[in-house]
């Protein structure tokens, strides 16, 4: 039986040594073997994506639980490194690490030549070791140094080309972001201590003391444990980029587009649907955050997918695409869908990265040219790769057969039985799916068909991507076709549904009994719906924008801290959070700053008097000094004698 | 009147206290280094009027401190001594105040 | 009664001559007067018993060292050195503190019941030397501390030299220039 310890230790040996590698190599001018860099920059996370398959065969269904050793131990607070792999952990470790892997491969061709070729892969992996960490962690706070190390990895590799500013600023953005969100967590973590002290951050003891509840004792911990469930969503949202904390996942375009691929659909956005299904069995108790999630996800998906129609640069189509998919999965852990919503976190997987690497080939095709008025045509000049992207588009948009089909439907289908509002969100999250696929058409139809719109020059250079680009997209959009087969309940197959049964099936059943049961519907109405949706959405894209294409005027490269199409989000940023803190911060310096400068000052003043008074004393004054301590040692006998030496 | 045990006590009290001020009065450096010599001797005397206050043969053991109290003067003096002509070349002065190299 | 009389006699010669050295203006007349209070000290430790110690006061305190105070003061010629005054504000405020001081020992003294031991061995060199260098496991284990003494007065002459003589580097130096 292979040690747990092991599938998070290979990433970290990568970035170990390709950090080596970097540092001892940027002194000289060639920078380190390509070949050999991304030998060792692939060989880990393989390692890794191996050892998990290795453990995901043998783990017994209850799963696996270890402990490595302690961490914290102080009066009152306990924790330990622990690691848990159970169905949840399985699934999500070997997208994880799988499509980690691939992206990491994919990544070689198109780093090729960069300067910084070995410092990128020691982030990558340094990104999977803290994925894996968050994801096979036993407690919440050795999930957070996981949720930590992927923000940090984010900022990292966005700003990866530090020389322009403007990607500093997006990294900086999603840094700070992702910061507001993590205090949710944190805050979320200490509201669970107050109620049943440290051992609650351990899964295991909190879905032990969650199924204790009952009675008084439910109704005395509720509003603290409600406020836990709305901040960890806070955190949620940050991670996974939902409203209001949404605005730096398409800034964080600005990395290079693997890096991209990775942290839309292998990692980072993934951890706080994993969140919520990790702590299902505690949102079950507290309706009211499942709403807020709802309702936050239906906005989101929607809000996106309308943004995402108005976009021209191809990242930035797909940057909108993924918050709203995200916005489903939210939907879906809202009604009580855990393992609906992870099933959709698995699928989006494999599509999202196909179209993110895909999206790189041609933007690799194209010498870096992103802005899709300039693209047209590539069907012809990229034939592998139209094929990958227009099967990762079927899947996405949830056409019949395809990965994307099943899931979302199930999500759909979910929404619709989940109670009175349930056919009103069922309504917005299909016009979703329709405008979802109005603009992914749109970026098809732009992109591969039509003329080329580019300058001539650059249409000489178009080339197909090498070998180890292509692998990658081709095994993806093999998983964009076929994953969804792992759950498609209208042939019957619901072998996903029980791999995630121990971990979150116990919370849902839970749910439904005390609601009074599910009602049943036809899945294949749904199907025929969604399938309606996505025809209807292809068939808007086809006849909107299959003839013109406006010009393309300006530059289309992400701004920076500058989202387009923001729908005033960074605006609701700017006067709701950054001039009230800057206020805060002014006032802080004006006030604050100034008493405490006062206080030091007259403190250190007195200091300096009090001591040029003693060092006139003192100094070159040796004999004087003997003379007061032997005064000193009598006047300190005499006190003894007269008071008896008995104080 | 007998010689009793205290008076060479008090005549020890006396020397060593005479030695202590000379040591910290006196501004010339051999002076300094005088008083301790006679605050040592001082303490040399007390010694063996204690030790003669012990019984048998433990009291041999008073008179042994004191030759080690010696030797240690000893080198003392040989060491002080030749920090006085070292620190004499530099500073041409007997002075003990003159010597502190400490600014303020 | 006899020995009460020698006790004051020379206790009188120890202090009196104590008093010289702190009185006294050139170090010169302070060492000789130190020495005369030596000898008078050798004189009690002979007085009580204890005449190995107080030959060996003789010969080394008054004898080498004071030799060696009184070389020195010759060859820096401290007789120079009449301007600084003897005594400043600090004399003045060390002897109220020092008499203070041993008053209160003397107090502590005066408290304290001690007497002569009828049974006090009026120390032979045989018997001093056969502590001193006893070895057996029962022993006091003076005969390290005596080793130890012999490696402190090695250095001590070692540190003398080195910090007493001229740089031989300096000279050197000032040859190559």
């Amino acid at each position: 039986m292979l040690p747990l310890w092991f599938i998070p230790l290979f990433p970290l040996i990568g970035t170990i040594l390709l950090g080596a590698i970097a540092v001892i190599s940027s002194g000289s001018k060639k920078g380190p073997a390509e070949g050999i860099v991304g030998t060792l920059a692939v060989a880990f996370p393989t390692f890794a994506f191996a050892s998990v398959v290795l453990v995901a065969y043998t783990m017994p269904v209850g799963g696996i639980r270890e402990t490595l050793c302690n961490w914290i131990d102080i009066p009152l607070f306990r924790a330990d490194i622990g690691f848990l792999f159970d169905g949840l952990t399985r699934v999500m470790l070997l997208f994880i690490t799988g499509i980690g892997a691939l992206i990491t491969l994919y990544s070689i061709g198109y780093m090729h030549g960069d300067r910084g070729f070995a410092r990128f892969f020691s982030y990558i992996n340094l990104f999977l070791f803290s994925m894996i960490v968050l994801v096979l962690s036993d407690s919440l706070l050795f999930t957070f140094l996981g949720w930590e190390g992927v923000g940090l990895c984010s900022y990292l590799l966005i700003g990866f080309w530090n020389k322009d500013l403007n990607n500093c600023k997006a990294a900086n953005k999603a840094f700070i972001v992702n910061r507001v969100g993590d205090i949710g967590f944190i805050l979320g973590m200490l509201c669970l201590i107050t109620i049943g002290g440290s051992s609650l951050l351990n899964y295991e003891s909190l879905n032990a003391f969650v199924r204790m509840l009952s009675g008084d004792m439910l109704a005395t911990v509720l509003p603290i444990l409600c406020l836990a469930g709305v901040l960890f969503f806070v955190g949620c949202t940050g991670k996974s980029a939902q409203i209001p904390l949404l605005t730096w996942l398409p800034d964080a375009m600005a990395g290079p587009t693997p890096v991209s691929a990775l942290i839309h659909a292998a990692t980072m956005v993934t951890s706080g649907v994993y969140l919520l299904a990790r702590l299902s069995s505690m949102f079950v108790l507290i309706p009211v955050v499942l709403d807020i999630i709802t309702w936050i996800g239906l906005l989101t998906a929607f809000w996106a997918a309308v943004a995402g129609l108005f976009q021209n640069d191809i990242k930035k189509v797909l940057a909108y695409s993924t918050i709203s998919q995200l916005g489903y999965m939210f939907m879906a852990a809202g009604v009580v869908a855990f393992d609906a919503s992870i099933f959709h976190v698995f699928t989006h997987a494999f599509f999202k990265a196909a179209l993110f690497l895909g999206a790189g080939a041609i933007i690799h095709a194209l010498s870096g040219e992103q802005d899709m008025r300039k693209m047209g045509g590539m069907i012809k000049k990229t034939p592998v790769t139209a094929c990958v992207m227009i099967f990762a588009f079927l899947a996405i948009i949830g056409f019949p057969g395809f990965a994307g089909f099943w899931s979302k439907d199930l999500i759909l289908e979910k929404l619709y039985v989940s109670g009175p509002m349930g056919p009103a969100l069922y309504g917005v999250a299909l016009l979703t799916a329709v405008i979802t696929a109005v603009y992914m058409g749109r970026l098809i139809v732009m992109t591969f068909f039509g003329s080329y719109r580019g300058s001539k020059e650059s249409e000489a250079h178009i080339h197909e991507a090498p070998v180890c680009m292509l692998f990658p997209m081709l095994v993806l959009s093999l998983g964009s076709i076929f994953a969804g087969y792992l759950w498609a309940e209208a042939i019957g197959l619901d072998f996903f549904k029980e791999t995630l049964a121990p971990v979150v099936g116990g919370a849902q059943n839970l749910y439904f009994a005390a609601k009074g049961g599910v009602s049943h519907v036809n899945p294949l109405i749904f199907a025929g719906l969604g399938t309606a949706a996505a025809l209807l959405g292809i068939f808007l894209a086809l006849v909107l924008f299959g003839g013109r294409v406006p010009q393309a005027k300006g530059s289309s490269a992400p701004e920076g801290y500058k989202a387009t199409w923001t729908f005033l989000f960074d605006s609701v940023h700017k006067y709701c959070g950054i001039i009230p803190v800057s206020v805060l911060a002014w006032l802080a310096e004006m006030v604050v700053d100034k008493i405490l400068q006062g206080v030091q000052w007259t403190v250190g003043s007195l200091a300096e008097i009090l001591g040029d008074g003693t060092r006139n004393l003192q100094v070159r004054k040796l004999r004087l000094q003997i003379a007061l301590s032997i005064a000193g040692t009598a006047a300190l006998i005499i006190i003894v004698l007269v008071t008896g030496g008995l104080i | 009147m007998e010689l009793q045990a205290i008076y060479i006590q008090f005549l020890a009290l006396a020397l060593f206290s005479i030695g202590l001020v000379v040591a910290i009065s006196r501004r010339n450096i051999f002076f300094v280094l005088m008083g301790v010599e006679l605050a040592l001797n001082a303490v040399n005397l007390s010694f063996v009027g204690f030790s003669k206050t012990l019984p048998d043969t433990l009291s041999v053991t008073g008179q042994i401190v004191p030759l080690f109290t010696i030797a240690i003067a000893a080198a003392e003096a040989c060491v002080g001594l030749a920090m006085v002509i070292l620190i004499f070349r530099n500073r041409e002065s007997m002075d003990a105040n003159t010597y502190s190299n400490m600014k303020g | 009664m006899l020995a009460l009389i020698y006790f004051i006699i020379l206790g009188v010669i120890a202090l009196g001559s104590a008093i010289c050295v702190f009185l006294s203006r050139h170090p010169l007349y302070g060492a000789l007067s130190l020495v005369l209070s030596m000898v008078s000290l050798a004189g009690i430790y002979g007085l009580l018993g204890s005449p190995f110690v107080g030959v060996v006061q003789i010969m080394v305190y008054a004898g080498a060292i004071m030799m060696l105070l009184t070389f020195v003061i010759m060859v820096l010629n401290g007789a120079r050195d009449s301007k600084t005054p003897m005594f400043d504000k600090v004399s003045l405020f060390v002897i109220p503190a020092v008499l203070a001081l041993s008053g209160l020992v003397g107090f502590a003294l005066v408290q304290a019941p001690i007497a002569f031991d009828a049974s006090a061995l009026r120390g032979s060199v045989a018997l001093t030397s056969q502590t001193l260098f006893d070895t057996s496991s029962k022993g006091q284990g003076y005969f390290v501390l005596f080793e130890v003494l012999g490696l402190l007065l090695l250095s001590a002459m070692v540190a003398a030299v080195l910090l007493a003589k001229k740089r031989l580097g300096s000279i050197n130096e000032g040859e190559d220039k």
